[in-house]
């Protein structure tokens, strides 16, 4: 199954900003972006933390809906999901 | 005319806090002194530097040295010397915060960090005013419009600050992001057309692609959630 990812702003940089990840079906949310975030070490850290989680400003939606991040390990994505992962910005 | 004589009367008595007399601040303020809004508060602690100068519009060459609010302050008044501006030389904290807006019709988030969006988020709620958002990095940026109580403020939809860090800028993102701030503030004065509640707009102009977010209130935010006692611990 296939489930698109967008990256956006810094992450996108990093990581590409449109991809189309192929997974077997009743993954995790947060393992599925880990995979597709590792080819990029940068990318990758500056999306989870030191444990592995996803940073607390990282904002994740799940077609078009916020995800609270206590939610994103125990999502599992279906075919065809769009999630978005976006880093709020703070300059002025 | 697109609001008639009675909408630029309306602007004309009209008080808006420009929090940020920087990247942000510039355009918006520029616009909103332009439009016609009677009082303008302009509000900075800082004095211009010549490493501003390549995106906060306001302030020319020969300002460097100057606070930042007086040189806005002449900028403003030569572009429209019918309007009144405050030019307010302070830091916006807890103590300052709620006497500086006063009684104001509105917030302009103009600011360059989480910690004090918060705090104008907070006093926004308390007086119940809109807050208009705005943040950029880069040739990136976000906007949204807060109005307390009806639509998702600050924390709901940033719960925690992204990292603080210096932030690379180029000007022309805050040119495009404050004019969409101001566009918010000219409709909510002269309540016309939809306004950015609950939606977060960014800006990426790298790719040149907006996109919006929906957002939503969170029962248990901090700031303005109803069920604060039964917020659930975020790690
Ligand atoms: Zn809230």
């Amino acid at each position: 199954m296939n489930v698109r990812i967008r990256f956006f702003a810094q992450f996108g940089e990093l990581l590409g900003t449109d991809i189309i990840a192929e997974s077997s079906s009743g993954v995790a949310l947060d393992s599925l972006i880990k995979e597709v975030a590792s080819k990029n070490k940068e990318g990758y850290d500056a999306i989870f933390d030191e444990h592995g989680s996803f940073r607390e400003f990282v904002i994740i939606m799940r077609n078009g809906k916020r995800l609270d991040m206590a939610d994103a390990k125990k999502v599992r994505v279906a075919d065809g999901d769009e999630i978005a992962v976006f880093p709020p910005v703070a300059g002025g | 005319m697109l609001f008639g004589e009675e909408g630029q009367e309306r602007l004309k008595k009209s008080t808006i806090v420009i929090a940020g007399a920087g990247g942000l601040g510039s355009p918006v303020a520029l616009y909103l002194a332009a439009a016609g809004v009677g009082t303008i508060k302009i509000v900075d602690n800082d004095l211009v530097e010549q490493s501003n100068l390549n995106r906060q519009i306001l302030h020319n060459d020969r300002d460097i040295g100057k606070k930042k609010v007086d040189s806005a302050a002449e900028k403003l008044q030569s572009i429209n010397p019918d309007i009144s501006v405050w030019a307010i030389h302070t830091t916006i904290d807890t103590i300052t915060a709620t006497s500086l807006v006063g009684n104001a019709d509105g917030i302009v988030d103009a600011m360059d960090n989480f910690a004090t969006r918060y705090l104008l988020n907070d006093v926004a709620i308390t007086i119940k005013i809109p807050l208009f958002h705005g943040a950029i990095r880069g040739f990136y940026g976000q906007a949204t419009t807060i109005i307390p109580k009806k639509s998702a403020c600050l924390r709901c939809i940033f719960p925690k600050a992204p990292p603080q860090e210096v932030f690379p800028v180029i000007g022309v993102t805050p040119g495009v992001i404050g004019a969409v701030q101001a566009t918010e503030v000219i409709k909510y004065l002269l309540n016309i057309g939809g306004l950015l509640t609950n939606r977060l707009f960014i800006w990426d102009g790298m790719q040149a692609s907006a996109e919006e977010i929906h957002v939503e209130r969170d029962p248990h935010c901090e700031a303005c959630g109803t069920k604060k006692g039964m917020r659930r611990k975020r790690t």
